[in-house]
């Protein structure tokens, strides 16, 4: 949770009226150590200590208190424990303290006697700017002018999730009611402000602030800190060379997957690892999800409306993961893709589900390559070449026989190319029975265009099964991976 | 006004007779559903103390109410 | 009552609204929803006999009581064989 803390360079009523010399005490009735102290209190009005209240203005009695329920000014103070003890010298804090302690305390209000009955040392209670409660009303209090999309009330009888779907924000799975205060704490994770534009989302075309997707962050689950991957993806899935229009509206049923690079899918938790196309990773389950709500609900982009998808696939609920790049032993896909070493980034890319390639015989790379090949030519359909892109993700156990055999990326791709180069004969139009397939080729024909095929490393550290995403028709007619690198990450 | 948008929900079009006794019921409950109206008809209350011929007489009242609540045209009202 | 913010490009309503009607009733399959108050049945025979002449197929259906939602299967039925439905008679 947000620390409310932060909202303290807010400027409110209370905040002007701090003392801006001399000693401040904030308290609260309900808490046993501020009790303690209360005849303290009285012996520090000798040296004009103001002294806020957070719960009890009457609190302590005889003691003139300023009355802090509504926590303006604890807010402004930063104020975490009661009793905090502090010395303001022109408007700025020069010294605090936290509980009681006698010594300290003496110190800081000059009073040499000060508590000579009380014991050495207690310590203090929680501030009630930190009750989760009080701590949702004080962030809306101090931020909640930064929101400025439109408020929808949900009536006493409708049940949240219903209500949420009934609207038609959703994917069809229940979503998390995107109230003021779970929007706000979704905006701490990003430096940017909530107004500046993000993207222009397709296919309406409509521009979308840091704000409405943060807003979309929430309804798809995202915690704070995976806001910036969730903005980086929405800037590369709304470029031109993405073309996020063409993927909704087509028949075919690819979706945008994100891939997230570098030390930023390690901090928030984006799976590489067994199950990493699964379910049960937060981060993975909740990033592309984002990103397809926002094309929902900003862009217009629903199904059986733009979304004419013959079939779609369950990834289009969302698909995300991370490359494996400490346990890799090639060279991260980033580097291809212009991503500078340490740095974090996206590469969003048109995806179908995962199909599972088997191969537990091959020890040599030869064989292994070509286990591999077989299996992306089935992309879109074996007879068609170039057609569609797609990624390939090599799992742990399929890798190492390439990096034991000293192939590393460029060597793999290399004999990969060659093995997808195919003859003519075998692609044309009735060739092997099929009607389906190339009119009259006279050249053999590469299965992927030129940076048509992604390869990544990802998976558990048992099986040797590799998986074919495969794509969407691939360039200028369809859609290119795009990378992005986060820059506030 | 839960059956009416269950329905409505499931892509029905829905509407409801009522008397006119149910007029603020009626409209305090759909906005506890978070509608801003609903297509309901009145007929004069009370009702259960009427003989056949009244009720077919409401019946005949009622219904370019009852078609213009479920269809875009005016219909016959 | 909870407090959402819009996710949407805000073009449409905030409040909920009935779905798009019919242009009319021709050709369609209209429902008579007997709540299962006294009387109401009169009411919806007199309804049934008039949407009848003017060509419209009339299925009818009741409810077990008027005090409670209408069960699942029954709506599931409903939705399932009709276009419009008209509940009658709350009073």
């Amino acid at each position: 949770m947000q620390s409310v803390t932060t909202t303290a360079s807010s400027p409110s009523a209370a905040a002007q009226d701090l003392p801006a010399d001399g000693l401040v005490v904030v308290v609260k009735q309900d808490c046993p150590t501020c009790r303690l102290v209360a005849p303290v209190l009285g012996a520090l009005d000798a040296v004009d200590a103001v002294v806020y209240s957070q719960d009890d203005p009457a609190f302590p009695d005889g003691v003139a208190v300023r009355d802090d329920t509504a926590l303006d000014a604890s807010t402004a103070l930063g104020i975490d424990v009661v009793p905090t003890l502090l010395h303001r010298a022109g408007g700025a804090e020069t010294a605090r303290v936290e509980g009681w302690d006698r010594d300290r305390w003496r110190e800081l209000s000059g009073v040499a006697d000060l508590g000579a009955e009380l014991p050495e040392w207690r310590p203090g209670c929680g501030s009630r700017t930190h009750d989760p409660a009080v701590a949702d009303e004080l962030l809306v209090r101090a931020r909640g002018h930064l929101l400025a999309a439109r408020r929808v009330e949900l009536a006493g009888l409708e049940d949240e999730a219903e209500a949420l779907y009934d609207r038609g924000w959703t994917d069809g799975l229940p979503v998390v009611a995107p109230t003021p205060p779970r929007v706000l704490r979704m905006l701490a994770g990003t430096t940017r402000a909530p107004d500046e534009i993000v993207a222009v989302v397709p296919p309406n075309l409509v521009p979308a602030t840091v704000e409405k997707v943060a807003i979309n962050a929430v309804l798809a689950g995202c915690r704070p800190e995976y806001l910036p991957v969730v903005l980086a993806a929405m800037e590369a899935a709304c470029t031109p060379e993405f073309n996020a229009h063409g993927l909704t509206a087509t028949t075919w049923g690819a979706g945008p997957a994100v891939l997230v690079h570098g030390p930023i899918a390690r901090r928030i938790g984006v799976n590489a690892g067994g199950n990493a196309l699964g379910q049960g990773t937060r981060a993975n389950a909740t990033i592309g999800r984002a990103l397809q709500l926002v094309i929902r609900n900003v862009g217009g982009g629903r199904p059986g409306e733009v979304d004419r998808a013959t079939l779609g696939q369950p990834g289009k609920v969302g698909l995300c993961f991370a490359e494996d790049e400490e346990g890799s032993p090639w060279e991260p896909l980033s580097a291809s893709r212009g991503v500078p070493p340490g740095a974090s980034a996206v590469t969003v890319f048109a995806a179908e589900g995962p199909r599972g390639v088997v191969d537990q015989i091959s020890r040599s790379p030869e064989s292994l390559a070509r286990s591999l090949a077989r299996a992306l030519l089935g992309v879109g359909h074996p007879k068609l070449a170039p057609g569609f892109d797609a990624m390939l993700v090599l799992a742990p156990e399929h890798v190492a026989v390439f990096a034991e055999a000293g192939w590393d990326r460029a060597r793999f791709g290399a004999e990969l190319d060659a093995l997808l180069l195919r003859p003519p004969e075998e692609l044309a139009r009735g060739a092997d029975g099929i009607d389906e397939g190339l009119a009259g080729p006279t050249q053999p024909q590469p299965k992927f265009r030129p940076g048509g095929l992604l390869v990544a490393v990802a998976g558990g550290g048992a099986g040797k099964f590799s998986a074919v995403l495969g794509g969407w028709v691939g360039g200028r007619g369809g859609s290119s991976p795009v990378t992005r690198v986060i820059e506030e990450a | 006004m839960h059956d009416l948008a269950a329905l409505e929900a499931d892509g029905v079009t829905a509407t409801f007779v009522a008397s006119t006794e149910f007029v603020a019921a009626t409209d305090a409950q759909a906005r506890a559903l978070g509608f801003a109206a609903v297509p309901a008809v009145y007929v004069a209350h009370p009702i259960q103390d009427r003989t056949d011929a009244e009720m077919a007489a409401l019946a005949d009242e009622a219904l370019p109410r009852v078609l213009a609540a479920v269809t875009r045209g005016s219909s016959e009202s | 009552m909870t407090t959402v913010l819009d996710p949407t490009d805000e073009s449409r309503p905030a409040a909920r609204t009935v779905g798009s009607r019919p242009e009319d009733l021709t050709g369609r399959t209209v429902g008579l929803l007997d709540i299962a108050k006294p009387r109401g049945e009169v009411f919806l025979d007199r309804l049934a006999a008039l949407l009848a002449e003017r060509g419209v197929t009339v299925r009818r259906y009741a409810k077990p009581t008027f005090t409670r939602p209408m069960p699942a299967d029954l709506r599931a039925e409903i939705a399932a064989e009709c276009d419009v439905v008209i509940s009658a008679l709350a009073d």
